[in-house]
């Protein structure tokens, strides 16, 4: 079997390479053209094809050969623009090469954004909600982003009768990655902690990417959409506390009840910010509610469909995420320092001298 | 009155913003090549038809103005499609890559009976229409030198520099820096005129894939004379806009609402840097303030583009002649061309 991967360098992607490697799958792993792969260490057998989904004339070429596709591939940074172009019409231009070749197994990564928490009552699973247009406009453009990516792929996978997985992971953790949006507000080196008892949905990067190369192998995973959580999730509290001793970091936590904050974000957004375009995600009621409402998440479905349950558990986690580092990381790009020599050579007197 | 836009990207959300808030108007189409781009423009803004290709639009939408908002390259052949359907234009700057191109869509404008706007936003910010005012009032007396500077770092690696997708502004003579030299000339033109000569520096001072990083031109036009700057290495980001007058001069950030004049004062000219300084500090403090609260609320620095929009539907309306004219977009593209890289200009 060969696999097709988007975002192969990604966070996320060189850990699907490596599992799927470890499955005995071939890999092509899809890149952008200035993306630097040396350091991630992967075998001579994969092989990277370079091509920068926004841009890239012949994408074709990439899936010569291949049975599955794993699309991980999005723009995670810049302006709600950029995502969409990056993620969606990217997403577009991928299907369409994948349309014409004889590829027809595609698993995608989506992700827990797409579900609308403000409806959700209690439990997350499958069967939750998901956000509503035009309702979903008024959210971050990374939500926007990933729910109409989901939207244009199952176009595409019911237009030409695709066998598609939908993963939808919640906070993917990991090493370099340890802080999440679900960690509530930092200020410095403080936290404000909201809900502090509330459990995080949260997969570890290399349980995350276990899924993924499960998904792509097993037949029962076709047509399915699986939430991908290690499990219950550790409560906010625990997990900073385990972030800020692994990251060896110092500050002071200010523990705030979720009902105290959402009721004082409402309150401000009904009144102050009630006709604002430019609101921070944390002083807005819908998107506060994605990042920290308390709910029960849920992997059942991934369980039972795929008989999962994760190689690592959560102590392990945090071994592979804060000890020293086990594998090759890429090398910081800084550059060299500055000349130190002012080029400024006749600085009148009044000059402070350095 | 129906509009329809053509290229559903980052401006685009500003123009149709805008038009949501107009009498009279109503948004017919969103065409864009893809159709998620489209649909979820269309959808957003609660437009109700939505299209991939711009002539099947314009025939079935028929639409009275379409806003040409791609990227500038393709502007040429979409905003004449729009003209030779019978439609307003309003394009975004720069409005072509070439002199000649412009010029060609200005005269199958007139010869249409048509108006081709190109969008010169910054012209309508508040800050420039308050030194306008105040130039206009007789304050500054003759207006004789602007400088206009744009410090922007358009050097990472996610915008005009991105090392993987190749910014379309980089087809254009100057590269990036070629897609603000409508605001440089605009400016310019406003409060000095038509330019007669133009002095240009083009220069490269790190390493990216921008084939010029910073930019400098010394004008001289009918009315006074002109500096105009683009640096992507100078930071914080600003705007600056300083005019200078016989009697008082004006400095302006456009990317923030600071705005400032000093002028004469019936104070002992020993006074006269004191009660200046005195007076400066409380208009800054006023519009730290202002920056803020447009942070969150509104088009921000894209009010003039608002404003722009708003005068210009007032016009097409009344059957007044629109804020900006012919005369005004060739005289401004004839300064663009005189800027350009001299191995570039026609």
């Amino acid at each position: 079997m060969r696999a097709l991967v988007t975002g192969a360098n990604g966070f996320l992607g060189r850990h699907v390479v490596t599992s799927l490697l470890a499955r005995g799958v071939e890999v092509r792993a899809l890149v952008r053209p200035a993306a630097r792969v040396d350091a991630l260490g992967w075998p001579s057998s994969v092989e990277v094809f370079r091509a920068d989904l926004r841009a890239s004339r012949e994408l074709k070429g990439a899936f010569e050969g291949v049975d599955v596709l794993l699309h991980l591939a999005a723009v995670v940074s810049g302006g709600e623009d950029a995502q969409f172009a990056g993620t969606v019409v990217g997403t577009e231009r991928l299907l369409n090469a994948m349309a014409a070749s004889a590829c027809r197994r595609l698993v995608l990564c989506s992700t827990f954004s797409v579900y609308d928490f403000s409806s959700t009552r209690r439990v997350l699973d499958e069967d939750s909600p998901l956000h509503q247009a035009p309702d979903v406009y008024a959210r971050d453009g990374y939500t926007i982003a990933k729910w109409w990516e989901e939207r244009v792929t199952r176009r595409f996978a019911e237009e030409h009768r695709w066998d598609l997985t939908v993963l939808r992971p919640g906070f993917i953790w990991g090493r370099d990655r340890g802080y999440l949006a679900a960690l509530g507000q930092q200020f410095g080196r403080h936290h404000l902690v909201i809900g502090p008892l509330t459990r995080i949905p949260m997969t570890h990067v290399e349980n995350c990417a276990d899924v993924f190369a499960l998904a792509a192998t097993d037949p029962r995973a076709r047509g399915q959409t699986l939430n991908v959580v290690d499990g219950p999730g550790e409560r906010i509290w625990t997990y900073l506390s385990d972030y800020m001793r692994g990251s060896r970091q110092t500050g002071w936590r200010l523990p705030v009840p979720y009902w105290l904050a959402i009721s004082a974000v409402r309150l401000g957004f009904a009144t102050v910010f009630r006709r604002a375009t430019k609101v921070p995600s944390i002083l807005t009621p819908r998107r506060l509610e994605a990042m920290l409402k308390p709910l029960h998440f849920e992997n059942r479905r991934l369980r039972e469909t795929l008989e999962w349950s994760p190689p690592l558990d959560y102590q392990h986690c945090l071994a592979r995420t804060y000890d020293a580092a086990p594998i090759a990381t890429e090398r910081s790009q800084a550059g060299s320092v500055a000349d130190s020599k002012s080029p400024y050579k006749w600085r009148n007197r009044f000059s402070k001298s350095s | 009155m129906k509009a329809a836009l053509i290229g559903a990207g980052q401006i685009a959300k500003q123009h149709l913003s805008c038009l949501k808030t107009l009498p009279g108007v109503e948004l017919t189409a969103i065409c864009d090549l893809s159709p998620a781009a489209a649909e979820a423009t269309a959808e957003r803004y609660g437009v109700g038809t939505w299209f991939t290709d711009h002539r099947a639009m314009l025939e079935k939408a028929r639409p009275d103005v379409v806003h040409v908002t791609t990227p500038p390259t393709s502007h040429f052949g979409l905003a004449m499609d729009s003209l030779d359907a019978g439609a307003h234009v309003i394009v975004e700057k720069p409005a072509t890559p070439t002199f000649e191109q412009l010029d060609r869509l200005v005269r199958r404008a007139q010869q249409a009976g048509r108006h081709f706007i190109e969008d010169y936003n910054y012209i309508f910010n508040r800050a420039t229409q308050e030194i306008l005012r105040r130039v206009e009032a007789g304050d500054f007396g003759a207006v004789t030198h602007v400088e206009v500077l744009i410090c922007l770092d358009i050097l990472g690696p996610d915008g005009f520099a991105d090392p993987n997708s190749p910014h379309p502004a980089l087809t254009l003579s100057g590269g990036a820096i070629a897609d603000f030299l409508p605001h440089l000339a605009s400016l310019a033109y406003l409060f000095v005129g038509p330019h007669r000569t133009a002095e240009t520096v083009w220069a490269k001072r790190k390493s990216s894939v921008l084939p010029f990083d910073e930019f400098r031109a010394v004008l001289d036009a009918e009315r006074g004379t002109a500096t105009v700057g683009f640096s992507s290495n100078s930071q914080p980001d600003a705007f600056w806009l300083r005019v200078y007058g016989e009697r008082m001069q004006a400095s302006a950030n456009l990317f923030e609402t600071r705005l400032t004049f000093d002028g004469p004062r019936t104070v002992p000219k020993p006074l006269r840097p004191f009660f200046s300084g005195l007076e400066e500090g409380r208009a800054i403090r006023r519009a730290a303030l202002a920056t803020l609260l447009r942070k969150f609320k509104g088009p921000g620095t894209y009010e003039g583009l608002w404003e722009l929009l708003g005068r210009t539907y007032g016009a097409l309306s009344d059957g007044s002649a629109p804020p900006v004219t012919a005369i005004d977009v060739l005289a401004v593209n004839r300064i663009v061309e005189a800027l350009k890289p001299k191995e570039h200009r026609q």
